[in-house]
């Protein structure tokens, strides 16, 4: 047989995973704050977060604790440079932007932000007023997320959230004015009662207040919640997919790109923290609950890290090595089905060399599977590059459950 | 010797024989009232939640009777399902006598009668026993006419007892002992010892109970199993009382177990005789007529690589059960499995429910089929046990299906009902008679009509009180046809069923109605289509799922989402893959259960 372009799946079959990993150089490095309080606790949020009065959040206390979480975290990562910051919630729009501004400047003043490096704020409307967003830009955010995830009141009614239609709208025209390098809008479909058109309106409202990235995400029920309790009556799985298809339809119209299974963004507005998950780049995870993943390029190790989750236990932990609740190291297995999960979402999937970087791993290792997955048509490939198909995309699941 | 009694007692579901069990045991001392758990007998944790006895169990009793003397009584157990009757028959061979239990207040019931035959024809004293005297609805006087009617046997004198109070139970235990007789046999004699029970105990091998009928069998003695010619050394021998009490030896005319370091699951088979390897009894006790398998069923594994794990359960579960029979089968829709034979529906269920509670086995089975006889073109006729392998239809001249003559006996009232049951199953009826209480109906009807779920039916349209007892007769030819299940268009022979013409379109439009509700929506379209060659008789479709992704984004927390995977992946290994698609193990049954849901 005449020899073929060199395709990323060839005919090879499955080797044994090699027992250790293989790693260059370490990965981009990020960092992830986590604030665990909300004002009241959704009942579909599964996030480690507590319902807590604004002006009771202990933030001076908590902003010190995590410093010092950040301090014990720099002993292992040396110089790397810090390519993004995301401060997530619960709602971190609970701090003032003097306290943030004291973190993010002790941040900058210990590590090597790269130029370009996004820092992200998460910001629920009815915690944020116009004065306070141009204070968060001030300090340095980059990038403003908005929990918005409907413009309609009844459905913001049976979700319970804090904020109306209005305030929801209100909110993200302040956060353009104010001029944020880009502004996240987060809405879920899939929502009890909701249509395929209000769904699409929320999408239009949207685009045009102006957001530059929105977060299109299903409502998902889930163990643990009020609403796995008491399941809310939701529209059902095909009135679903036709609620996304046309949502999905309707963003590519406006201009934007659908880059990953949730997200969509205007040209130079994708967002680099994310980017960094999915491309199984290295994080810290600082604050109650952050989860965090280091690769260490002298021990040849994947470290994967949770802080303890109850705030008052992270609070009061006075050594900074008690403040980790989960320390553990990845198998090969482990990292090959992590970068799986990840780097499928993409909707350009990812160059096999980014695979053999981030897990220290031959390609050879996914070859069998990859086959199987493209015979199923839910993967292809065109050169270096291996990505979902269509087919894979809309069954992520069912293309993931190969690799775990 | 003259102070042993072995016997069985003969009495249907329901009718009170754990209880009585339980009272004699109670009588005896054997246990104290706080090891006195609620119908000690049944050991199996199945039987226990069942409520029935499906494996002998024996008990020994110390008895001291009203003359003063102390009486060895060897209680051991019946099955009491119709599925089990064969059983009956290796547990009575270790008697002289048995108790013939029947409900006063519900009269005697065909099985029971059935029993009551088998224990007359092999020479058995049977003592017939009131039960439940202490209900308001107890006709004892009625009873014991049916019994005389029924079966021939004095009953004017019956003993009446209730198990549930007691009365009676120690009046009971006196005429035992009078009236069967002791064992005979001789200890001096060679050893011959009958083989009634063998199980499989993961620490000590292989666990026999005998009946010693001649010689003794002792600790250290080198025996002889007379069919394989092994030997084995004794390592213990005792009896149960009800815990297993070690002994030095057993001797002629004694119920107890033997281990004896026998590792191999077929080392010591029910029905041999196990003699002294040094003195040779000159011939083996008559043993058991083999049963004979009247279902089949494929059973498969559902993960390839337990293939060698089930043959090996499979082998353990034989040697107690020689009713199981099983050989390899190779389908092209679920790979390598077995052809399993059993007694009946129910034996299949107890099969199946073994292999997981004490092998943690979920093997695949798929629809039971009777043992057809298939005439083909070139004269030759062929036994056929699993659809799949029927000869075309272009090569068959006819398929015969095998007709059991069942006897029913049925309260007058619910005769209309039980008759109407019996013509919609295609009986032919042979004769009806009228008894004090009973009516005795004799049906011809086709096996694969009675194993499928005529006993549930039958025990519904009667409000429980119809009894049922039947065997083999002929086989007979009859309109049948394959009925094919074709998933996407391809024909899955696991699914296949032999059915009547008349019903065969009825058939399939429920199979294939309810394999849409079982299999779940996937990528594809699925379309589930039945077939009679390459007539279509019914269609469904299981619609494609429009999508199945999380859209959920989990942030930093990628090992949650990768236990989520797993776990799904785990759910869906459980599922048989056939091409693309992907069936979960109930759809096997979804043959079995047309009609059940009418």
């Amino acid at each position: 047989m005449p020899d073929k372009q060199p395709s990323a799946i060839a005919r090879v079959s499955v080797p044994a995973l090699p027992a250790a990993f293989n790693f260059a150089a370490a990965p981009p490095l990020a960092i992830y704050v986590h604030i665990p309080w909300c004002v009241r606790k959704c009942p579909y949020c599964d996030f480690n977060s507590y319902a807590r009065p604004q002006l009771s959040v202990p933030e001076s206390a908590y902003a010190e604790q995590l410093i010092v979480d950040l301090e014990r975290e720099l002993a292992n990562t040396g110089d790397r440079p810090i390519m993004s910051v995301f401060i997530g919630g619960g709602t971190p729009s609970l701090f003032s932007p003097c306290a943030l501004g004291q973190l993010l400047a002790h941040i900058r003043n210990r590590v090597n932000l790269t130029p370009d490096c996004e820092i992200t704020l998460e910001a629920n409307p009815g915690t944020v007023e116009a004065r306070c967003l141009s204070a968060f830009r001030d300090i340095g955010v980059t990038r403003l997320s908005l929990g918005v995830q409907s413009f309609d009141d009844p459905q913001l009614r049976q979700i319970q959230r804090i904020h109306n239609a209005a305030e929801a709208r209100v909110a993200a025209e302040a956060a353009i004015r104010a001029g944020f390098q880009s502004v996240n809008v987060d809405l879920m479909y899939g929502l009890p009662g909701q249509s395929a058109g209000t769904a699409l309106r929320d999408v239009s409202i949207a685009v045009d207040v102006g957001a530059t990235h929105i977060s299109h995400y299903q409502l998902t029920i889930e163990p643990g919640t009020p609403f796995w309790r008491r399941r809310p009556l939701l529209p059902d799985e095909d009135a679903i997919a036709d609620m996304q298809g046309q949502c999905e339809a309707q963003l590519l119209a406006a201009g934007f790109r659908h880059y990953e299974t949730s997200a969509y963004g205007q040209d130079g507005h994708t967002c680099r923290h994310n980017l960094n998950y999915w491309c199984f780049g290295d994080y810290l995870g600082l604050g109650a609950g952050a989860h965090g993943k280091l690769t260490d390029v002298r021990t040849q190790t994947v470290t994967r890290t949770v802080k303890h989750s109850n705030p008052r236990r992270y609070l009061t932990s006075t050594k900074a090595d008690k403040l980790t609740a989960v320390h553990r190291h990845l198998d090969p297995q482990e990292v090959t089905s992590e970068f799986m999960i990840n780097a499928l979402r993409l909707v350009e999937g990812f160059p096999v060399s980014l695979f053999e970087r981030r897990t220290g791993l031959p390609v050879t290792v996914i070859e069998g599977v990859c086959k199987d997955a493209q015979a199923r048509g839910l993967i292809e490939s065109s050169g270096p590059q291996i990505r979902p198909t269509a087919l894979g995309r809309r069954f992520l699941n069912d293309l993931l459950m190969l690799f775990v | 010797m003259q102070h042993i009694r072995n016997f069985s007692i003969i009495a249907h579901i329901d009718h009170g024989k754990s209880t009585l069990a339980d009272r004699f045991i109670e009588i005896c001392g054997a246990l104290t009232a706080r090891e006195m758990a609620e119908q000690v007998l049944d050991s199996m944790d199945l039987e226990r939640e069942r409520g029935i006895t499906i494996k002998a169990q024996s008990v020994t009793l110390s008895y001291r009777s009203r003359g003063g003397e102390t009486y060895q009584l060897n209680l051991i157990d019946t099955p009491g399902h119709v599925d089990f009757s064969y059983e009956v028959s290796r547990s009575l061979a270790a008697c002289e006598g048995a108790l013939l239990v029947v409900d006063a207040a519900q009269g005697v019931e065909a099985q029971s009668l059935a029993n009551c035959y088998i224990a007359l024809e092999q020479g058995l004293e049977v003592i017939p026993v009131l039960n439940k005297i202490d209900l308001p609805n107890a006709e004892p006087d009625r009873t014991a006419a049916e019994i005389e009617d029924l079966i021939g046997l004095e009953a004017r004198d019956a003993v009446r007892v209730s198990a549930k109070t007691g009365a009676g139970v120690a009046d009971l235990l006196e005429i035992l002992i009078q009236r069967i007789p002791a064992p005979t046999g001789s200890a001096a004699a060679p050893l011959q010892a009958l083989i009634v029970d063998s199980w499989f105990d993961n620490y000590v091998g292989v666990v026999s109970l005998v009946r010693v009928v001649n010689g003794e069998i002792k600790v250290g003695q080198r025996i002889q199993v007379m069919s394989t010619g092994r030997s084995h050394i004794v390592d213990r021998v005792g009896i149960s009382v009800p815990k297993p009490q070690d002994l030095a030896r057993l001797t002629a005319g004694e119920v107890g177990y033997v281990i004896a370091g026998i590792k191999d699951v077929d080392g010591a088979p029910v029905g041999d005789t196990i003699t002294d390897a040094r003195r040779l009894a000159s011939s083996s006790l008559p043993g058991f007529k083999a049963s004979k398998p009247q279902v089949y069923a494929g059973l498969f594994p559902t993960d390839s690589k337990d293939f060698q794990a089930l043959r090996e359960a499979l082998a353990k579960l034989r040697l107690n059960d020689s009713a199981l029979h099983f050989e390899p089968e190779a389908s092209s829709a679920l790979g390598f499995g077995f052809r399993c034979g059993f007694l009946g529906l129910l034996h299949m269920e107890i099969v199946q429910e073994r292999l997981e509670r004490e092998y943690a086995l979920t093997p695949i089975t798929t629809a039971p089929s009777v043992v057809y006889e298939a005439l083909s073109t070139d004269g030759k006729v062929s036994y056929v046990a699993n659809p799949a392998q029927l000869p075309p239809s272009n090569q068959l001249v006819e398929l015969r299906e095998p007709i059991v003559l069942a006897d029913i006996l049925v309260p007058e009232r619910y005769v209309g009902s039980v008759m109407t049951l019996c013509v919609e199953k295609r009986g032919v009826q042979k004769q009806l008679q009228y008894f004090a209480r009973q009516v005795s109906l004799r049906y011809e009807l086709p096996l694969s009509e009675v194993v499928w779920d005529f006993f549930d039916r039958l025990k519904s349209v009667s409000r429980g009180y119809a009894s049922l007892d039947y065997h083999f007769v002929r086989y007979q030819r009859a309109d049948l046809v394959k009925l094919d299940t074709l998933i996407n268009g391809e024909c899955v022979d696991a699914l296949s069923t032999i059915v009547h013409r008349d019903k065969s379109h009825l058939v399939g439009r429920e199979v294939t109605s309810s394999l849409r509700a079982i299999i779940p929506r996937q990528m594809f379209d699925i379309a589930i289509q039945a077939a009679i060659g390459s007539q279509i008789v019914a269609r469904q479709t299981v619609k494609a799922l429009r999508k199945n992704v999380t859209a959920k984004c989990y942030g930093g927390d990628v090992t949650r989402k990768r236990k989520l995977l797993e776990k799904q992946k785990a759910g869906k290994k459980r599922m048989k893959r056939l091409g693309k698609i992907e069936i979960p193990q109930e759809a096997f049954h979804a043959v079995l259960k047309v009609g059940k849901d009418q």
